[in-house]
């Protein structure tokens, strides 16, 4: 039939968007169901692979048994990366770094974080304490504060910029604006800035805030990088956008802002989901499936008092026992127990203890990946999605 | 409808897809105008956020959402009660009737059309708050309600009503009769009843009582139809999202359920057809590049993109799919003079990304868009059944 899907992903995250874009380059028809728009846009763009040392690969080594990073396999985490990194090119928001290679970015409160791939707008963010930073700001721009950032620093200085808007996409929407950069930038040359590098938040052009920073660069003859900022963060909206543009020039069919409201099962084959409606709704049929509704803050688990329950399938859930096991006493302390929860896997991405076998399961919803704790979302994203689809594309 | 403010954690993820607050600081976005001000409204008291008629009711902020709030539901029902409580300016009591504008219009057709380009018409126009900046629809005296109401054979295993929609109606009734003769050739009973306005520009105009009256109407109609075996099928974006989630939700209308759950988008129902292999059609080669911008409605409407995936099917047509942006005009919100700004800002933007796209022709569902977009891309606008009726032309079942 006409209308029949060889995939449909269901969550439209990084994993679900680089599992269509793998199945797509193997020549597979694929759709794409979301609820909404991921939570990616709210993070800071980078790709965390793992945090623990310097080359997040070979940590892998070190990682728990059950951890989903061993059902890649290493060279697989990397041929993932790369295909990443050759999408988002393609897509003009080229990212820099090395799978092999750990590298730090500025954060808006002034003290460096572990990341491993960063959009090209970050390049310069590591840098050494006794290089001179200056951070520029815009006027009345919420919840971006230069002196916290410079009080870090005995060698800092900031400047503060009025845009004629203070919200970040607002400044971001003017930075498209050829006039505007040059106001700008004729600006920061008046400020006479000591030799060192210049740091802006976040806010450097809708699309292609690579060129941006590239030209401001070049004009100053400084390195300038951008501050992640607080949500709306524009390298998490410019990576949904890059790779959801991916998806469209691959011909994925996108159904966007409504949830699963059935599944239709055949004995072990599930045949099509139907989408939450005022009226009659739209069915997705697919001869696969795969889930990359990612884990409680995506929705993909929820959380009642003592269990935890997968949302689209109502597939077995693993948890850490009863709910007083759950958390730490310290909040901040790294490794809650809950986030080993969620949803286990065979070899080959299908879940445990279900008789449902065209289904595959990827991204932060598999159990024992503990993302926080090891610093590692986006990383088991791309790595997962990609070894799902290349297992569920297989030809059979 | 789920409708339930306190789902929402504040992530921002609806004010990124505004495109309201995206040009405008005046509108505090989806998040601050919905959930946030939602806390501390109450029937008890009178309405006062002014500001909340800057919203142009795209509900790309409800499509966004990963929370399963609706903030621009919650917004159209504060406009509504703000509307009920204060003055609304001419303008948006002339657009919550456009039906009745239409309606004379049509019937003095030529008159309107030559002195609607006029200078000082314009200026007149500009006094009572109405912008300019586009050229009007032309209208036409023979209107589809004027014209021939069944097509196809009496017999034909399935029966359509086809929902035209106003413009449509007034403005573009030679596309309304191709799709009504493209639907029976398809072996198709297709009947256009007598029909009103669905009551979206009401709705959005702050008036739900006059929205109601139309609603209430058409359901009326329509529910007597598919009582009597026959689907609905709309062409119109918006008209569609009214009949399938305004009819049973704001508006709450006796057989709105029913009118919602039997309503089908012109080219979903055609892959419907397809898939039922009701039919087996043959698509003729059309060697284009278009840029599909895609509706801001069609994309509430949660069906996916129907049309391109017929375009899919039509050799030597290359689509390009336009979904990141807002045309502007957003039915009459931008024929309002206090709005003008937004929407010509909104404009410029889609048109830029229908431009870098360098097509042979624009697509899009909606008639407001291709007027908003023709005028700021310089390139001519059709809708997607034209096409896909060139395309299917020796089409016989």
């Amino acid at each position: 039939m006409s209308g029949t899907y060889d995939v449909v992903i269901i969550g439209g995250g990084m994993s679900g968007m680089m599992a269509a874009i793998a199945l797509t380059d193997m020549g597979r028809k694929i759709a794409v169901v979301s609820r909404g728009d991921p939570v990616c846009c709210l993070s800071t763009g980078c790709i965390d692979v793992l945090a623990n040392g310097n080359d997040p690969l070979e940590g892998i080594g070190s990682l728990p048994d059950n951890h989903p990073y061993h059902l890649v396999g290493k060279d697989a985490v990397k041929a993932s990366l790369e295909m990443f990194k050759a999408v988002m090119s393609e897509e003009g928001g080229a990212y820099v770094g090395d799978a092999h290679a750990n590298r730090r970015i500025l954060t808006p409160l002034g003290r460096h974080k572990v990341t491993c791939l960063v959009p090209g707008t970050m390049e310069f963010a590591d840098f050494h304490s006794d290089e001179y930073i200056h951070v520029i700001s815009f006027n009345k721009m919420k919840d971006f504060y230069p002196n916290y950032i410079t009080s870090n620093y005995k060698n800092a200085g900031c400047s503060i910029f009025d845009a004629g808007i203070s919200t970040t996409i607002g400044i971001a929407e003017r930075f498209e604006n050829r006039q505007f950069l040059e106001g700008f930038i004729s600006w920061l040359k008046g400020l006479d800035i000591p030799e060192g590098r210049i740091a802006i938040p976040a806010v450097l052009g809708m699309h292609f805030a690579v060129d941006v920073c590239n030209e401001i660069s070049v004009e100053l003859g400084r390195n300038v990088f951008e501050i992640p900022t607080l949500p709306p963060s524009m390298p998490g909206l410019r990576l949904f956008g890059a790779l959801k543009n991916a998806l469209l020039k691959r011909g994925v069919d996108l159904y966007w802002g409504k949830e699963i409201y059935s599944v239709e099962k055949s004995g072990s084959q599930i045949e099509a989901v139907t989408l939450a409606g005022a009226g009659r709704s739209a069915r997705v049929q697919g001869n696969a499936f795969i889930l990359a509704t990612g884990s409680f803050v995506s929705g993909g688990l929820h959380a009642s008092m003592d269990t935890a329950r997968e949302t689209v399938f109502d597939l077995p859930v693993y948890l850490p026992g009863k709910r007083k096991s759950w958390f730490n006493d310290d909040f901040f302390a790294p490794g809650h127990a809950i986030e080993k929860s969620g949803i286990c896997v065979d070899q080959s991405f299908r879940p445990v203890d279900t008789e449902i076998d065209n289904l595959f399961v990827c991204g932060s919803i598999l159990a024992f990946s503990e993302v926080m704790k090891y610093s590692c979302g986006h990383g088991i994203a791309i790595a997962t999605g990609v070894a799902a689809a290349n297992v569920c594309g297989e030809p059979v | 409808m789920e409708f339930d403010f306190q789902h929402c954690i504040r992530c921002t993820i609806c004010v990124a897809n505004c495109p309201v607050s995206r040009v405008n600081p005046e509108f505090p976005g989806p998040k601050q105008a919905g959930p946030d001000a939602e806390r501390f409204r109450s029937d008890d008291e009178t309405s006062i956020d002014k500001w909340i008629r800057l919203c142009n009711q795209c509900k790309r902020c409800e499509v966004a959402c990963p929370y399963g709030v609706n903030p621009a539901e919650i917004i159209l029902r504060e406009q509504v009660r703000y509307g009920g409580k204060h003055f609304r300016p001419l303008a948006s009591r002339v657009f919550a009737n456009n039906y009745w504008l239409g309606a004379v219009s049509s019937v003095i057709a030529p008159v309107v059309n030559s002195l609607s380009p006029m200078k000082f018409i314009k200026r007149l126009l500009n006094v009572f708050g109405i912008s300019t900046y586009l050229p009007f629809p032309r209208f036409h005296v023979h209107t589809l309600s004027r014209s021939w109401r069944w097509k196809g054979r009496r017999r034909s295993q399935k029966k359509v009503v086809f929902f035209y929609g106003c413009f449509l109606n007034y403005n573009r009734p030679d596309l309304g009769r191709n799709i009504r003769d493209f639907l029976a050739s398809l072996g198709l009973r297709v009947i256009m009843p007598g029909q009103v306005c669905c009551g979206l520009p009401a709705l959005g105009n702050g008036d739900i009582e006059t929205a109601r009256k139309f609603a209430r109407k058409n359901a009326r109609i329509l529910a007597g139809y598919i009582d009597r075996g026959y689907d609905v099928i709309y062409s119109c974006t918006s008209c569609g999202l009214a009949l399938t989630q305004d009819y049973p939700g704001i508006l709450d209308v006796p057989d709105g359920k029913k009118v919602s759950e039997n309503s089908y988008n012109l080219h979903e129902y055609v892959l419907k057809l397809m898939e039922e292999h009701y039919i087996e059609p043959v698509f003729e080669s059309f060697h284009r590049k278009v840029a599909y911008h895609i509706p801001c409605h069609l994309r509430a409407l949660g069906i996916g993109y129907p049309a391109a995936k017929l375009f899919e099917k039509i050799p030597g047509l290359e689509t390009h799919i336009l979904e990141d942006n807002c045309c502007g005009l957003s039915g009459s919100y931008g024929f309002k003079r206090s709005n003008e700004e937004t929407a010509v800002k909104l404009g410029i933007i889609a048109g830029h990304a229908i431009k870098d796209v360098d097509p042979d022709m624009l697509v899009s569902d909606c008639g407001a868009c291709r007027m908003q977009l023709a005028h700021f891309s310089g390139i001519s606008a059709v809708d997607p059944s034209e096409i896909l009726i060139k395309s299917l032309k020796r089409e016989t079942q």
